[in-house]
């Protein structure tokens, strides 16, 4: 196992190393001035050309990568070229808020999702099953820009319950982190419940029932365990999907995460801030699928890595 | 299924403790602080390195210019009591108030002024404001309260220049410390000092207690300033009292604050044009009676009405009237039939096809969309091609031989607040991009006279006089279509007073109060 994981460790340096080429050729391909756009509608050519030599993009591109890649060994991803603030600085701000969101929406979606879907599988074609599904539906369709805006309407404006925006304490995570957990329990819930009935119909549990376990004994010891390695794969999916920072969430509830971060410096061509935060968020996603795959390893025994 | 079970109790535990902290605190009753949510944060608090409104905003109340603009966009002194021009426009005397300090503890004075500019004026710095003060060529120090600029060439908009935000005077003292950092702890001699940045959360300013003008003091203890990019999220934080101002408010939400009586809508006339700008160096557009007539074609009360919600005038001139220098000529009235005849009579009976570029927020689209259902009942067909910023920008900014573009929408303002910079850098040859926003590749002989005398001299009369002209030659030939003056809407609570947007789009929040 050990093993195993030293090699998917070394695996990952030639990923990521191609994917910081292929963004950074992206970046240069695209439509878009950097320099003329920190320098502002109403700056001269002459503004616009101090800038360009500033962020170093009057050098030849290979240049321009290799010096960005080398100082990158060095652990610095160089300085934003709007703020000139440190990208190592900015993704340090940004990455740990995103994580908080995200682990907080992880722990609802799976709560309610695992939970829905197992009740929905064992009672099929119940009431339950019928409207937890529909739920489910509405919930992956619903766009998180609406549901955050009514939730924050409801529960913030009228009700006066929890603050509208921003990163602090416990009470500025509940809406966003419900927002965006939304879509991933709707998810979750499907998956699980399709998992549960292919379980759920299985010689081995058949034989769990006539041995005389109660049903409760059945699906919580027996089936769950085994129906949730699909749902794993999924959970680690999303958790990867939304540490890249749910865009649209935070931008809705003013909160300081990397998405918000990366999409500003998108608009811009904040070429270091893309470059950094996306080897970065590219590590994060190889780590989380990582620890997915050896997660199998503990759910299903029949798995291994020799 | 037991981890389930321990998940769903810590979930429900944590919920009630979250309701339960967001009860009002009781702290901090007895400090007035107002929170203010912009639209976006600040990129730097260097007012020489800054070219956005989101920035300045914050910049105002924590750095001071020799003169300054009030709510109105009318120069006041505000570092400097008084200064004269030599007649020939190239050098400026300014005579300082006596008794300031910085925020921390620099004396004011000549010398502080003369640093602070050639900070801005050596191009090494890099600063992104350079170009506005390199006309510069040296800054005497008369005496401590004295100081003297030359520019090397007459430039009789050189007052407006220094009222413009970037004319900030920073603490030499605090640029020596913090070196390439400034733009993170900016330190000048303003009501308010500014106190902590955590970018994309919030700033922190605080009172000034040792403020060189007692009547225009600080009035509250603290502004927080919070980044919101969403608007329907900065009018949630009004509603709820999380925000007692909000910058800005949407057209579409003008009605919902001003129907709200916990609220109020602070509206102030722009600075900013907008208009349609042709590219009179392609056909049809290089005959007049094709751009007149479609300046007839827009009914500009009805955009105005549909789109802005109201909050709007239609322009009778390239400028707006509260920039320097302003003179009123004509507004096109709406006139289909005549816009016909005048294509026909140009040869386009039927009209012709062409493109209508402009950039994807919600206003843009919806102006342009009446713009092409407009012009399709006089024939021309328009096609509109929505660009995100950066993709935009760079189409406007390339050379003609390259520039596809045939209608741009847009808008301006000329920052300084001067007939100059609102005209100058949109039409005139020197302009053309890629050097600046002449977008339409206009140019007319006369115009480039007039425009280039007015700068000749720093006679207040004769440069009115040059630029009355200017605007009727610009109606006159109307390389633009033009549209209108826009007005600017910032919400308040109720309760506070004396926060609004300035016509240049900065927020005035210096003299911000509770009621």
């Amino acid at each position: 196992m050990l093993g195993y994981i030293l090699r998917r460790l070394l695996y990952m340096t030639p990923i990521l190393f191609g994917v910081s080429v292929v963004i950074f050729l992206i970046l240069h391909l695209v439509p878009g001035d950097p320099a003329r756009l920190v320098a502002g509608p109403d700056a001269t050519l002459e503004d616009v050309e101090v800038i360009r030599s500033s962020l170093g993009l009057d050098r030849p591109l290979p240049a321009q990568y290799f010096s960005w890649l080398g100082n990158v060994f060095r652990g610095d991803l160089g300085r934003a070229a709007r703020t000139h603030r440190p990208v190592t600085h900015e993704l340090a701000l940004t990455i740990p808020a995103t994580i908080e969101l995200t682990l907080s929406a992880i722990a609802i979606a799976v709560l309610l999702g695992v939970g829905a879907g197992t009740i929905a599988a064992v009672r099929r074609n119940s009431a339950f099953d019928y409207t937890s599904m529909v739920v489910a539906l509405l919930g992956v369709c619903t766009p998180s820009f609406w549901l955050g805006l009514m939730l924050m309407l409801l529960f913030a404006v009228k009700l006066d319950l929890l603050p509208t925006t921003g990163r602090g304490g416990l009470e500025n995570l509940v809406l966003p982190a419900v927002t965006l957990g939304a879509g991933a329990a709707a998810i979750i819930a499907r998956v699980t419940r399709s998992s549960m009935l292919e379980v759920l119909g299985t010689d081995y549990i058949r034989t769990a029932h006539a041995k005389g376990l109660s049903a409760r004994v059945v699906v919580l010891r027996h089936a769950v365990k085994n129906a949730l390695i699909p749902v794993i794969t999924v959970i680690g999916l999303e958790f990867g999907y939304l540490l890249a920072g749910a865009v649209v969430t935070e931008t809705v509830f003013a909160y300081p995460g990397v998405g918000r971060l990366l999409v500003e410096a998108i608009d811009f061509r904040d070429y270091p801030v893309i470059q950094g935060a996306l080897l970065v968020l590219a590590l994060q996603f190889a780590l989380v699928n990582l620890v997915v795959d050896v997660l199998y390893a503990f759910f299903d025994p029949r798995i291994s890595y020799e | 299924m037991k981890p389930l079970k321990v998940l769903g109790i810590l979930l429900l535990g944590w919920l009630l403790v979250a309701v339960g902290l967001s009860s009002p605190s009781f702290a901090g009753q007895a400090e007035r602080v107002i929170t203010i949510a912009q639209y976006a944060d600040a990129v730097s608090l260097d007012p020489q390195d800054t070219n956005d409104n989101a920035s300045y905003s914050i910049e105002k109340p924590v750095l001071e210019g020799l003169i300054g603009f009030n709510e109105k966009m009318e120069q006041v002194p505000q570092l400097a009591e008084r200064w004269d021009a030599s007649p020939d426009a190239r050098v400026y005397t300014f005579y300082l108030r006596k008794g300031v300090k910085f925020h921390d503890g620099t004396p004011f004075n000549a010398a502080a002024v003369k640093a602070s500019f050639d900070r801005i004026r050596n191009p090494d710095n890099k600063l992104r404001r350079y170009t506005l003060y390199k006309i510069i060529s040296q800054i005497d120090v008369i005496d401590d309260s004295t100081v003297r600029f030359t520019l090397s060439e007459p430039f009789g908009a050189m007052i407006a220049t220094f009222a413009h935000p970037a004319g900030g005077i920073n603490s030499p003292t605090a640029v020596e410390k913090y070196g390439k950092e400034y733009g993170k702890n900016p330190v000048g001699t303003g009501p308010y000092k500014f106190e902590e940045w955590v970018p994309n959360d919030h700033l922190t300013l605080v009172k000034n207690p040792d403020y060189w003008d007692k009547n225009t003091a600080a009035q509250v203890d603290k502004i927080i300033v919070k980044p919101v990019p969403e608007d329907g999220t900065r009018i949630a934080m009004l509603q709820k009292g999380d925000a007692q101002f909000i910058n800005a408010v949407p057209y579409s939400m003008a009605e919902v604050v001003k129907g709200d009586r916990n609220l109020s809508l602070a509206e102030s006339e722009s600075i900013y044009t907008f208009w349609v700008a042709m590219n009179v160096q392609k056909k049809p557009f290089n005959d007049l009676r094709v751009r007149q007539a479609l300046n007839y074609a827009i009914n500009k009360e009805a955009i105005i009405k549909a789109v802005l919600r109201g909050h709007g005038k239609p322009a009778d001139s390239p400028l707006a009237p509260q920039v320097w220098g302003y003179t009123p000529v004509k507004a096109y009235p709406y006139d289909p039939a005549k816009a016909k005849a005048l294509l026909a009579e140009a040869g386009y009976p039927n009209g012709f096809k062409t493109i209508l570029r402009g950039g994807v927020t919600t206003d843009a689209k919806e102006v342009m969309v009446a713009i092409q259902g407009q012009l399709k009942q006089v024939g021309v067909d328009a096609e509109i091609i929505s660009l995100p910023a950066a993709t935009l920008s760079a189409e406007r900014f390339k050379p003609l031989a390259e520039n596809k573009g045939e209608m741009d929408y847009a808008g301006w303002s000329p920052s300084t607040g001067d007939a100059d910079w609102g005209i100058r850098p949109l039409l005139t040859k020197e302009n053309w991009p890629p050097s600046n926003y002449t977008i339409g590749f206009y140019t007319h002989p006369r115009l480039e006279e007039v425009v280039k005398a007015a700068l000749q001299t720093s006679d207040g009369a004769k440069r009115k006089a040059a630029y009355a002209e200017a605007q009727r030659i610009i109606m006159d030939d109307c390389p633009w279509i033009f549209l209108w003056v826009n007005y600017l809407l910032g919400g308040t609570r109720a309760n506070v007073g004396g926060i609004s947007i300035q016509p240049d789009g900065i927020g005035f929040y210096r003299s911000v109060s509770y009621k």
